[in-house]
């Protein structure tokens, strides 16, 4: 296949491109994120890069310094009390109950100390609660306008009060409300008892094999229920790792350089080849892909 | 903003031959140099381009042809974007040439290990859509539906078809999750980096599994296209967009340092 320059077919890629992409600089701004020099009107596609890390929450293995900006520029329109630090922020809506039934979109931010539902531009707070006064959080699937299933959320708040929301990835918004907060997770409740949340989720890094060799890849990996492991970076459109249980022929740990403190990385046998991943949590992820029936019995343990 | 700017169009080796052509508006280029790289750029008057479309359209292209003319004739480029403009500074009383000069020689180790880096590279970029319609035709959920909707009254025909477009999506997007690995690596294979995107214009009615710009050794992009030709001859439904070869455009951000890079990860 021969790729094409024609004009035609490729002029509004190329406007994007050029509009979007390149060294950009502007020499009032020269910044600095994690000590390597960003320039200028750069600030605004880095930012975007920067907030889909934080919708990830991966923001904690972040320096100080890099932390410290991020914040700054967060939390420009978002007073922050002393010592509160921003966790995930991601787009979100709020159901407004009173005068007018609406869902109003906006973005929500998850504090250390509190669950907030902001709007950029024109400012206004649409709601926000102590993560104090919450004292349940559940995750529910209704149909939007369009008929799409949408995930949302339900917190409850120790007033009795309910408040709705969505967001673009309310599960993962949950689970780090629930972490922040010490909530269990819903004792029981039928419509989760087939779809129950993952084994296993973490930060994670994926050797991906390029024509010079393996780049080390940060992101976040996904071990279901069924024994199915994802891993997706923040920066591409889908999982670029998919182990469907009876894919997974072994297990082992093993000495190789990798971006963590430790010393070994997760080796994965799969039926497409071997599949290297390194964690700091790297005992878990071996204990839980091990506790899945369908390979404990051809578990290798590596030295 | 001071009398006069300087609208830069790429970074260069510094060894570079001059620009040839002319930039937007048949504007004289020229260089503003450091030791090590220099700034291709014409003497500016005014502030940001603005105006209707179609003159933004027309100005972006002559940026661009600026961009590949460096491309063409230097060793490697740094395409910079559209409407970057320096300007000198009152308070320090610098001129534009002075800042963007101070600016070189400040990133100079960077750009020029960027250069370096993307020295004999393309860009190339890779959509590979499924449409909702053709692809999940053999689908026993999709095949039970369509024969459905033949023998009913056009009200409940409307309803089924609704939900049969629902299917057809859900079924696509599914099978987008399974393909978009074993792409991603086949194509990861040939390329340097790879990019993903957000896609800006989605027909109706296709599913995207994949949508990469990828940095490809400029010796070696028919390898590229012989993995697509191979994937376009496995999923004869799948439609492939191929495009470029361009300057390295995504692929000169500098590495805000969120992600850490190793050569093979064996010790």
């Amino acid at each position: 296949m021969q790729p094409t320059r024609d004009p035609g077919a490729t002029l509004p890629d190329l406007l994007e491109v050029l509009l979007n992409k390149g060294v950009h600089l502007n020499l009032d701004l020269i910044i600095s994120v994690a000590d390597v020099p960003l320039i200028g009107v750069n600030l605004r596609a880095t930012i975007a890069g920067i907030e889909t890390m934080i919708e990830y929450g991966m923001m904690r293995q972040w320096d100080e310094q890099t932390r410290a900006w991020v914040q700054r520029s967060l939390t420009r329109e978002l007073p922050m009390a002393q010592g509160e630090e921003v966790v995930a922020a991601m787009a979100a809506s709020y159901y407004q109950d009173d005068f007018y039934r609406t869902w109003r979109p906006g973005r929500a931010y998850l504090t250390t100390k509190r669950l907030i539902l902001h709007r950029r531009d024109p400012a206004e707070t649409l709601w926000q609660a102590d993560l104090d006064s919450i004292t349940a959080a559940e995750q529910y699937t209704e149909s939007s306008v369009g008929g799409a299933d949408r995930a949302r959320l339900k917190i409850t708040l120790q007033d009795g009060s309910e408040t709705r929301i969505s967001a673009l990835d309310a599960e993962h918004l949950l689970s780090l409300i629930r972490k922040q907060r010490d909530l269990p997770a819903p004792s029981s409740s039928p419509s989760d008892a087939g779809q129950a949340g993952p084994k296993i989720s973490g930060s994670m890094w994926y050797l991906e094999t390029f024509a010079q060799g393996g780049t080390w890849r940060g992101g976040r990996a996904t071990l279901t229920q069924d024994g199915l492991l994802t891993w997706k970076s923040p920066m591409d459109n889908r999982a670029s790792l998919r182990i469907e249980p009876d894919q997974l022929t072994s297990i082992s740990a093993e000495e190789r350089s990798n971006p963590t403190n430790h010393s070994k990385v997760l080796l994965l046998e799969t039926t497409s080849g071997t599949v290297q991943l390194a964690s700091p949590d790297l005992s878990h992820w071996v204990e839980a892909l091990e506790d899945h029936p369908s390979t404990a019995k051809e578990v290798s343990r590596g030295t | 903003m001071t009398a006069q700017t300087l609208y830069v169009y790429a970074i260069v080796p510094a060894d570079s031959p001059a620009p040839t052509g002319t930039g937007i508006d048949g504007a004289p280029l020229h260089t503003v140099n450091s030791a090590q790289v220099s700034a291709v750029v014409h003497t500016h008057h005014s502030g940001p381009y603005e105006g209707p479309d179609e003159d933004v359209k027309r100005w972006v292209l002559e940026h661009s042809d600026v961009i590949e003319d460096c491309w063409s004739h230097a060793s490697s480029v740094l395409p910079v974007s559209f409407n970057v403009i320096a300007r000198g500074s009152d308070d320090a009383g610098a001129t534009a040439a002075d800042q963007l000069k101070s600016w070189l020689d400040d990133a100079g180790d960077d750009l020029s290990q960027r250069l370096a880096d993307l020295a004999g590279t393309s860009e190339l970029r890779v959509e590979i859509t499924l449409s909702t319609e053709e692809f999940p035709q053999h689908d026993p959920t999709v095949t039970q539906l369509t024969a459905d909707l033949e023998e009913k009254p056009p009200g409940v025909r409307r309803l089924l078809e609704k939900r049969l477009q629902k299917v057809q999506k859900q079924v696509t997007d599914a099978a987008a999750d399974q393909l978009y690995p074993e792409y991603r690596a086949r194509l990861a294979a040939q390329c340097l980096q790879l990019q993903d995107y957000a896609s800006a214009h989605r027909p109706a009615g296709t599913v995207s599994v994949l949508s990469a710009a990828c940095l490809v050794d400029s010796a070696h992009i028919s390898r590229l296209g012989a993995e697509l030709t191979s994937i376009q001859e496995e999923t004869p439904s799948a439609h492939i967009r191929f495009l470029g070869p361009w300057p390295p455009y995504s692929f000169v951000d500098i590495d805000a340092g969120v992600t850490s890079e190793s050569r093979d990860g064996a010790a």
